[in-house]
């Protein structure tokens, strides 16, 4: 079922992506369901050469189990077919030439956004966190370490940054998986609280892609897997961001 | 239950200082922060207090109640704010105040249920409740307020600058803490201290960043120590429907501990 929120976008939509062509239902095919491969994606997202400063990397205030587990996955990005991805300071840095099609693009582009993962800059104090995606498996693994100032209950993470640390990943999955944009659903089962300053390590996995909606699941816990933190459900709508035409 | 809301609420109310206290000079964003709980325990420090000591911890701590009006507030926001507070006049509705720290607020609670808080007080010096941890206008701007008679909770917020997801829109995740902090705190209303065990949360439309949006929670139904809640998210004229989400919380049992 599709909300009526989205509904003139996705026919919008369909519009830009096959002009003149027939309504087409999006293919199951999860590498080229909207148009653009997620090698594609990848690369335009990663942005190999750029002064942009990279927040997923290692810092002082990385707890021990983060920087083991970081350094297995780095080797597993020679290896395996991993691929680390960076993290800028906001969302406009990651699309830079692309821009959200007709009727959704903002009329104002302030610099001073952040991206609310990336909110608290400090090291150390908010969300420290590296996503490792794997483009032909279509998974993630986000290393998530919550700083002081998510605390909820005392010492440990507010239920929210973790639901926001899942719905990041599973926006990332989802657009390089296949242009997923926007969240249009949430559920969430919290089992265990995390102590803040320790390693939650989430797995997240796409299960389908049907009728442009991109379905995911995801599980958070201990590095030895022997404590669930929460597990959850993801739903984000496919929208393809259009080339912006004048730079 | 109208008697122990309105006591609930006063409890809450209790540990609040004067209302109106002057905010902290707003800081350069890019710089690193201080410490700020430890300069205004500092501050605050009566003589004779014992530091770190942690039951005279919450009175070291200026409460300085963040729901209320600043200048990083829209004229929406503050217009609903004076709606809702001219409401309060009557008794019908209450402010609820809200720290910096959830330990000013139910410090005997957070002692039973987390007896080991006290090894942590390194920590507490540094720790802010989540949608606290924002200087002014970047994050979370909000206040809430209860309804005794109806038993709902309504939430005024404005996304700022800091909680971007798609750019010009507000981050899901940000979202979806605002839906767990306004409807956590319905649940500790209604039967005390509570913490979440699941929430459904459904987008309909997208929030633009900074606009002011309207959230309105109540509780469903209760069965024992389970509470069931639900809210959605509305534009200011209610015209707009951007989230609905339903949700379970559990009220914790003093006798077992949660790690």
């Amino acid at each position: 079922m599709i909300r009526r929120g989205f509904q003139a976008v996705i026919r919008l939509g369909h519009h830009r992506v096959l002009p003149g062509a027939p309504h087409i239902l999006p293919r199951l095919n999860r590498t080229s369901a909207f148009g653009s491969s997620t090698d594609s994606l990848v690369s335009r997202f990663c942005l190999e050469k750029t002064d942009l400063k990279d927040y997923a990397l290692p810092n002082a205030s990385w707890c021990p189990d983060m920087l083991n587990l970081y350094q297995e996955f780095l080797e597993k990005t020679k290896t395996d077919g991993w691929i680390k991805l960076p993290s800028f300071k906001s969302n406009r840095d990651h699309i830079q030439g692309l821009k959200l099609p007709f009727g959704l693009a903002a009329t104002s582009d302030k610099s001073d956004w952040r991206i609310f993962t990336r909110c608290l800059q400090v090291e150390g104090q908010g969300y420290e966190y590296v996503i490792f995606f794997h483009p032909s498996k279509k998974k993630s693994i986000c290393l998530f370490q919550p700083g002081p100032y998510l605390e909820g209950a005392p010492g440990f993470a507010h239920g929210g940054s973790l639901a926001a640390m899942m719905d990041e990943t599973f926006s990332k999955t989802a657009y390089l998986a296949g242009e997923g944009l926007f969240t249009l659903s949430l559920n969430i089962r919290f089992k265990n609280l995390i102590p803040v300053g320790s390693l939650a390590v989430l797995n997240v996995d796409v299960e389908k892609i049907e009728d442009q909606k991109l379905y995911m699941s995801c599980i958070a816990q201990s590095r030895d897997q022997q404590r669930v933190y929460a597990k959850s459900s993801g739903v984000f709508l496919q929208l393809q961001l259009e080339e912006e035409l004048s730079q | 239950m109208l008697r122990s809301c309105v006591s609930r609420l006063r409890m809450l109310a209790v540990l609040g200082g004067p209302p109106g206290v002057a905010p902290l000079p707003a800081k350069d964003p890019w710089s690193p922060r201080v410490n700020p709980g430890a300069g205004r325990r500092e501050r605050a420090a009566k003589p004779g207090c014992v530091s770190g000591d942690p039951r005279s911890f919450s009175s070291e701590v200026i409460h300085m109640d963040l729901s209320l009006p600043n200048p990083s507030w829209s004229e929406d926001m503050r217009l609903l704010f004076d709606q809702f507070m001219k409401k309060s006049e009557d008794g019908s509705w209450k402010h609820l105040p809200s720290y910096k720290s959830k330990f000013t607020q139910r410090t005997e609670d957070i002692k039973i249920y987390f007896p080991d808080a006290k090894l942590m007080k390194e920590k507490l010096s540094q720790a802010q409740l989540f949608p606290r941890s924002f200087e002014e206008g970047l994050g979370f701007e909000y206040a809430m307020f209860h309804n005794c008679v109806e038993d709902r909770t309504v939430c005024i917020f404005q996304g700022g600058p800091y909680l971007q997801g798609v750019p010009g829109f507000l981050h899901g995740g940000a979202i979806a803490t605002m839906i767990d902090a306004t409807l956590g705190m319905c649940a500790i209303v209604a039967i005390g201290f509570a913490m979440t065990a699941s929430l459904n949360i459904s987008f309909k439309r997208p929030i633009p960043l900074g606009s002011v949006v309207v959230i309105n929670s109540q509780v469903d139904k209760v069965e024992g120590r389970k509470l069931f809640l639900s809210c959605n998210i509305r534009s200011v004229d209610e015209k707009t429907v951007y989230s609905e989400a339903t949700s379970l919380f559990v009220k914790l049992d003093p006798k077992t501990r949660l790690t």
